[in-house]
């Protein structure tokens, strides 16, 4: 059975409703609760689409830049008194540097609210992450106005080109490396892929002209998207979510 | 229906005409082939129909083409978009967006359809080609099948009275191919649509179509009914071949015609009626595949799989789309590592071979031969070919025109044909003179002389160097020709392995036009017609 989707914005809207309330409201739990809410919605809610994988990536630089700013933020900046954890060398700057620290005393105040930072912005890539992940781009540019319609199509084109790209010079990379050839150099790449590219192009224009694009004025929509019932809850229920949570 | 008079055809910057004065009229539901070398304008031809050439590619255009009373000059291709459908050799070129259904409504969104109609349109046409299931999946995960049946349903949704395909079949296993091309009969008879079609595999076509319009490369065209132009020309399919072997008196385009006019040949002839080709006995293995289990994520491409090739054997991989036949072949080249299991080329692991000992254990041409060139001029590629394998400087070109006798030195590789070009990978690949070569689809878009060429490359370098050659195609033809040994996937898993005999005549869908002609005969080639009847060769 298919699942009616959600309006395309629906989630977008969402998550910046969401995001508003994480930057507010820096609390573990409320983080932590959040991101464990967008595993289960990406979960239930994903369709086997390319962009569904959008999120784990999304995951992965949010945990990424967590512990970077959780190293960095223990290492270097204002120190905070309180429980010291465990002590680095600390570096000597000059005088005309002060307040500033690199090492010494790590203590549990300043890890932590490092963390909790690093958290906030994890949080707040995983929510657009998820909005991405289960709104393709494409469908996002379906209820836009008409005249950013045709703007619409070239970045559709983009981007279902870029990934393209990318299988490309893997496999030209491969050929190549099977042939023996170790060194990475740019125009062993760029040649056969802007050839390949160009010819794809040419083809994707031909495709358009033959089909009409452009030919008509007015364009009409297949499934114009509706905002419905279930929309207005699904960003009622955020909403009130982020009250709460600037509540408390 | 589309009417072309007196029409020549020249591309700015080339002296070579592409048509010259052609006059041809096709009726409405005739099914026409166009058929011709590679490179001799097919593509040309067809993208006449629709003003595609000269209103996108330039060119300078004499006389006037006219669809269904439309002069194509007169109007850009996008306004007979409601009139001709045309679909192009690599339908996944030519998608706009990311979904099956909104694929389909493109055209209609662009011409301003009511909603309505689209939303009916859509449904009769997912029906009619069968695309119901998929019709929420996103393009890029659909089979090539299901992406060319996609592609002619878009074209199909406008109700065109034309039908324009180039190469419909050429990246399809011969099953798919089947599913396309009796669609395709089925439009023109209950339809009653015009369809104009180029390809290559005359075999897979000839029985369908009405009549033949040949380029001969030149400028020159002949037109007529298949049995007629295929009488003199030389671009002409097995079962063809087998007409001529035999002196029939009249050309056959399906098994059923050949069959019964071969019936008396088959009766008085005494036949073998069982393979008796020499058993595969050999010792000397190079490639060795053990309990081979290739995996992306949790799906298993290549599930348990072992197998030996031998010197000197030339063994095809055979299967449908995405049985696993490109990850096993990427495996024994080392292009993929192996989620279990071992393979050795040369008692040497492939995944960790390096630079010129690689170059001199595996010949790799991969799917997209192009992938390959960078050079700026055949020149260039040969030149490197040679120093890089430490040969007198010309060994690679000399190789190569051997090959192909018409390729000069200053050609840009991007303008050779298909067929040079893959001559040309196909010599920089042996230059090193690899223990094993390995051909990943190889017949794309060659016509039969460049296939031709091919075999006999083929069979040289594996008796004269008694290396072993493995290829993965669908080309029955090709593999019924120049093949000793045939493995055949599916699902990931070896269903059978053998001599080309035994398996290719085991599978209906696989077997040959000869060899269903000749059943119970065991003959796959002409050749092996001609042999086992004793008849003179021509």
């Amino acid at each position: 059975m298919m699942r009616t989707p959600l309006h395309p914005l629906t989630l977008w809207i969402g998550a910046m409703i969401t995001a508003v309330a994480v930057a507010i409201n820096s609390s573990y739990l409320f983080n932590i609760g959040v991101v464990g809410a967008l595993v289960l919605l990406v979960l239930i809610r994903r369709d086997g689409s390319p962009w569904n994988s959008s999120f784990w990536w999304a995951l992965k630089i949010g945990a990424f830049i967590l512990a970077i700013r959780a190293i960095f933020g223990a290492l270097i900046g204002v120190p905070i008194p309180g429980t010291v954890i465990f002590t680095v060398p600390r570096l000597s700057l000059p005088t005309w540097m002060p307040g500033i620290r690199i090492g010494g005393d790590v203590t549990l105040e300043r890890l932590s609210s490092s963390i909790a930072e690093g958290l906030t912005i994890a949080t707040i890539i995983a929510l657009f992450g998820a909005a991405s992940a289960l709104t393709s781009p494409h469908k996002l540019l379906r209820v836009l106005p008409f005249f950013i319609y045709e703007i619409g199509i070239t970045l559709v084109i983009a981007t279902t080109v870029f990934p393209q790209l990318a299988v490309n010079v893997r496999r030209i990379r491969t050929a190549q490396r099977m042939r023996g050839i170790e060194k990475l150099s740019i125009s062993s790449i760029a040649t056969p892929l802007l050839e390949q590219s160009l010819i794809r192009s040419l083809q994707l224009a031909e495709s358009m002209d033959a089909r009409g694009f452009g030919v008509s004025r007015k364009r009409s929509r297949y499934r114009p998207s509706r905002w419905q019932l279930r929309d207005s809850l699904y960003v009622a229920s955020t909403s009130a979510i982020a009250i709460v949570s600037f509540a408390s | 229906m589309i009417k072309f008079s007196n029409v020549s055809l020249i591309y700015p910057h080339s002296t070579k005409t592409v048509l010259e004065n052609l006059s041809l009229e096709v009726q409405e539901g005739e099914m026409l082939l166009v058929m011709g070398q590679t490179g001799s304008g097919k593509s040309s031809l067809l993208r006449l129909i629709n003003g595609l050439v000269p209103h996108h590619t330039g060119g300078i255009l004499a006389g006037d083409i006219s669809v269904d009373g439309i002069s194509t000059r007169s109007v850009k291709p996008g306004a007979l978009a409601h009139i001709v459908g045309i679909v192009g050799q690599n339908p996944i070129n030519g998608f706009v967006t990311d979904i099956v259904e909104e694929e389909l409504a493109f055209g209609m969104e662009a011409l301003n359809y009511p909603q309505d109609v689209m939303r009916k349109r859509v449904e009769e046409i997912l029906d009619l080609l069968g695309l119901n299931s998929i019709r929420n999946r996103t393009i890029a995960t659909l089979s090539g099948g299901e992406q060319q049946r996609l592609a002619i349903g878009a074209a199909l949704v406008m109700h065109p009275k034309v039908l324009v395909l180039d190469e419909p079949t050429s990246a399809l296993d011969p099953i798919a191919a089947e599913e396309v091309l009796s669609l395709l009969h089925r439009l023109v008879h209950d339809l009653s649509i015009t369809v104009v079609l180029a390809e290559h595999r005359l075999e897979r076509v000839i029985q369908f179509v009405d009549r033949i319009i040949l380029i001969e490369g030149n400028g020159e065209t002949s037109i007529g009914p298949a049995d007629v132009v295929l009488k003199t020309t030389e671009l002409v399919p097995p079962i063809i071949k087998l007409a001529r072997a035999l002196n029939l008196s009249e050309i056959g385009t399906s098994v059923r015609e050949v069959r019964r006019q071969t019936s008396q040949i088959r009766e008085h002839s005494n036949m073998p009626s069982s393979g008796s080709d020499a058993p595969l006995g050999r010792t000397d293995a190079i490639v060795e595949v053990h309990d081979l289990t290739i995996s992306y994520g949790n799906k298993d491409a290549i599930k348990n799989v072992s197998s030996t090739f031998f010197a000197a054997e030339i063994v095809a991989v055979m299967g449908r789309n995405g049985a696993g036949k490109s990850s096993l072949l990427e495996s024994i080249v080392g292009a993929i590592k192996a989620s279990s299991g071992t393979v050795t080329v040369a008692s040497k692991n492939p995944f960790t071979l390096k630079a010129s000992e690689r170059r001199n254990t595996i010949g790799y041409v991969p799917q997209e031969p192009s992938d390959l060139l960078f050079g700026s001029s055949v020149e260039a590629e040969c030149t490197q070919a040679d120093s890089s394998n430490a040969l007198e400087p010309g060994t690679t070109f000399s190789f190569l025109s051997r090959l192909t006798p018409t390729v000069s030195l200053a050609t840009h590789p991007h303008d050779l044909s298909e067929g040079q070009r893959l001559a040309l990978v196909l010599s920089i690949v042996l230059s090193s003179n690899p223990e094993v070569l390995v051909l990943d689809e190889p017949t794309r878009g060659l016509d039969y002389q460049a296939k031709n060429l091919l075999a006999i490359a083929l069979k040289e370098f594996a008796a004269n160097f008694g290396r072993p050659v493995l290829l993965a195609t669908h080309d029955v033809e090709l593999v019924a020709e120049l093949a000793d040994r045939v493995l055949f996937l599916a699902e990931g898993e070896i269903v059978a392995d053998g001599s080309t005999l035994d398996v290719l005549l085991s599978s209906p869908a696989f077997a040959p036009q000869v060899a269903k002609i000749m059943a119970p005969a065991p003959w796959l080639t002409v050749d092996d017609v001609i042999h086992g009847l004793n008849l003179k060769s021509l």
